[in-house]
């Protein structure tokens, strides 16, 4: 058997949508009306995931990321293409498919709100048929990554914010599934809790080799914890390789920062195969005098942003 | 590879326990907002106690409607009582599935291995529900008396299949009603009307002129939430088919309706998130 836990090829899903008419005659044909029209919101692609891995998978807000995740959910059904997530089809077989990966998404708790967290704990343990072995090294070890104590007798909907995606995040990892999926985990926390779900999350993949595929807007998110990244944009895979890779790959882009006489910092991003960063210091020093100069190297953040505005070769 | 691939079984079983435990974390947490739970009690019973003020004052001043006195009014009255309780008990939720469709946050009923009917109702139960409960018993033993039907074993249990029965038909009411918020927008008002349709159920359906007798017996099933059932102990010598069928009709209503909502989810296209 391969390694490969999550396996894709050409995969494409359609969603036809209404065309939608103007006031209350429009809104009376629309009822009837025929007029759909097909919007891709992924086109082709194919990827493969190894076991162990934590995958970034990034695109910007309407790329086709959640649609992506919904269909290896098996959510939603692909259009063409083929799917498979730990052997099984998910489409086919949610229940089956279900019982091996976890879910989380940032804004949207998925525990019982009225319960107390090990109350929701102890049901999840009983759906998901756990051993009781099993459960208690999964909260032993719990215990050894997090200070769970304060939480675990407590409602989640008593929770702050950031116990509530601690303990969402969890709850994923209970029936030490081969996947789990997170959206958004960090969305909202302050940087000390970020700092601890990042924490946990590589602790919980290094103890289980449990696959992880991120996706989120927040690229420390993706420094802290993946080692490679896949991009989608309009639901086409434009990048995947090492994180490492992605600095280079659209050129080598650094941040030039300079220190005008009325003391204001001008930024820019230059790409150094193309622009000799000397000449833009001499063309700028004939204009005026500069008092300081900063280079930077590129953060991923606007490698995305380059990436994400159409920077991509 | 360190993960065993068991053939997992969830059968009955594996379901009655997980509700019964959800029931019981469910219930401790509710006692624990007590002002909540008193308040909405008291709520139950004054609507409760309204409606049956009303219907007395009603009744009061037309002693018979169609061969129909007013012991035998009361008792189906409080038969439909009886007959509403699980669908208020047990299948409340349905009333929220219009917000987490539209919100997106049905989505997260989808990712458990279990039925997503079973884990998204199992979500809540409303304790109101029990307030009608005892007051419907009431109203049925009050009537029974009265009218004095014998008490044999043979009529309690005909008593409780056609109570059953009966809730059947308002589950599958509801679950219908909820399931069409999938397809179209403004299902709430479906829901509405439905459940004000259920208010007819307290009366005779014989009452009723042709074509809303048709339109209740077959369309909207509203008759056999208390009128066709009841007649298994109102009128012994005088049975109707749909009477007898109606466990039957019931069933197969309820699992319509359940096939329905699975339906709607399996149709739905989780945009929006």
């Amino acid at each position: 058997m391969s390694d490969q836990i999550i396996v894709m090829n050409n995969v494409c899903k359609d969603f036809k949508v209404l065309n939608r008419h103007e006031g209350l005659k429009g809104s009376i044909r629309d009822l009837f009306s025929r007029d759909y029209k097909v919007v891709s919101a992924v086109k082709d692609v194919s990827l493969s995931i190894n076991r162990g891995e934590i995958i970034g998978y990034l695109g910007p807000n309407g790329a086709g990321k959640s649609t992506t995740i919904k269909m290896m959910t098996g959510v939603l059904e692909p259009t063409s293409g083929e799917i498979i997530v730990n052997g099984t089809v998910p489409y086919k077989d949610r229940t089956r498919n279900c019982e091996n990966i976890g879910v989380v998404f940032g804004q949207r708790s998925q525990l019982w709100w009225s319960l107390p967290l090990v109350e929701s704990f102890k049901l999840l343990r009983d759906i998901y048929l756990v051993d009781k072995k099993d459960y208690d090294d999964m909260m032993e070890l719990y215990r050894s990554l997090v200070d769970i104590e304060p939480i675990l007798n407590k409602p989640v909907r008593q929770m702050s914010l950031g116990q509530r995606t601690l303990s969402d995040i969890l709850a994923a990892f209970l029936h030490n599934p081969a996947t789990v999926f997170l959206d958004e985990p960090t969305i909202g926390l302050d940087v000390s809790m970020k700092a601890k779900i990042r924490e946990l999350i590589l602790g919980l993949n290094k103890e289980k080799k449990t696959t992880v595929i991120l996706t989120t807007h927040d690229m420390g998110d993706v420094d802290a914890l993946c080692k490679r990244v896949v991009i989608i944009d309009k639901g086409e895979k434009i990048y995947d390789n090492d994180i490492s890779h992605l600095k280079s790959y659209f050129g080598s882009y650094r941040t030039l920062r300079l220190k005008l006489a009325d003391d204001t910092w001008e930024e820019m991003v230059i790409d150094e195969s193309k622009t000799d960063i000397m000449e833009i210091i001499t063309k700028k020093q004939k204009e005026q005098r500069i008092k300081d100069i900063e280079l930077q190297d590129i953060s991923t953040e606007e490698v995305i942003k380059k990436i994400y505005e159409g920077g991509a070769a | 590879m360190g993960r065993t691939e068991k053939r997992r079984r969830r059968g009955l079983k594996f379901y009655l326990s997980i509700y019964r435990k959800i029931l019981v974390q469910d219930l401790k947490s509710k006692m624990s907002y007590r002002a909540d739970f008193v308040i909405s009690t008291f709520g139950m019973i004054m609507v409760n106690l309204s409606g049956f003020i009303t219907f007395m004052i009603l009744f009061k001043n037309f002693p018979t409607i169609n061969g129909w006195d007013y012991y035998h009014m009361l008792f189906l009255y409080g038969f439909s009582l009886v007959a509403l309780t699980p669908v208020q008990c047990f299948f409340d939720n349905n009333w929220s599935l219009r917000y987490a469709v539209e919100s997106g946050d049905f989505i997260k009923y989808c990712f458990r291995p279990i039925n997503v009917f079973f884990y998204f109702i199992s979500e809540v139960f409303d304790v109101k529900g029990l307030g009608q409960l005892a007051f419907g018993i009431g109203t049925l033993v009050f009537a029974w008396s009265h009218i004095g039907i014998p008490v044999t074993f043979m009529a309690i249990v005909k008593l409780i299949v056609f109570l059953f029965t009966a809730s059947l038909f308002m589950i599958a009411i509801m679950n219908a009603a909820a399931a069409t918020c999938f397809w179209i927008r403004g299902s709430g008002y479906v829901m509405v009307i439905m459940f004000r349709f259920k208010d007819f159920a307290k009366y005779p359906t014989n009452i009723f002129s042709g074509i809303f007798r048709i339109l209740f017996t077959f369309i909207i099933p509203i008759a056999f939430v208390a009128y066709y059932p009841s007649l298994i102990l109102l009128e012994p010598d005088n049975i109707p088919v749909l009477t007898y069928l109606s466990p039957l009709i019931g069933l197969l209503f309820f699992f319509l309706s359940y096939k329905f909502w699975l339906l709607g989810v399996k149709r739905y296209d989780f945009t929006g998130s």
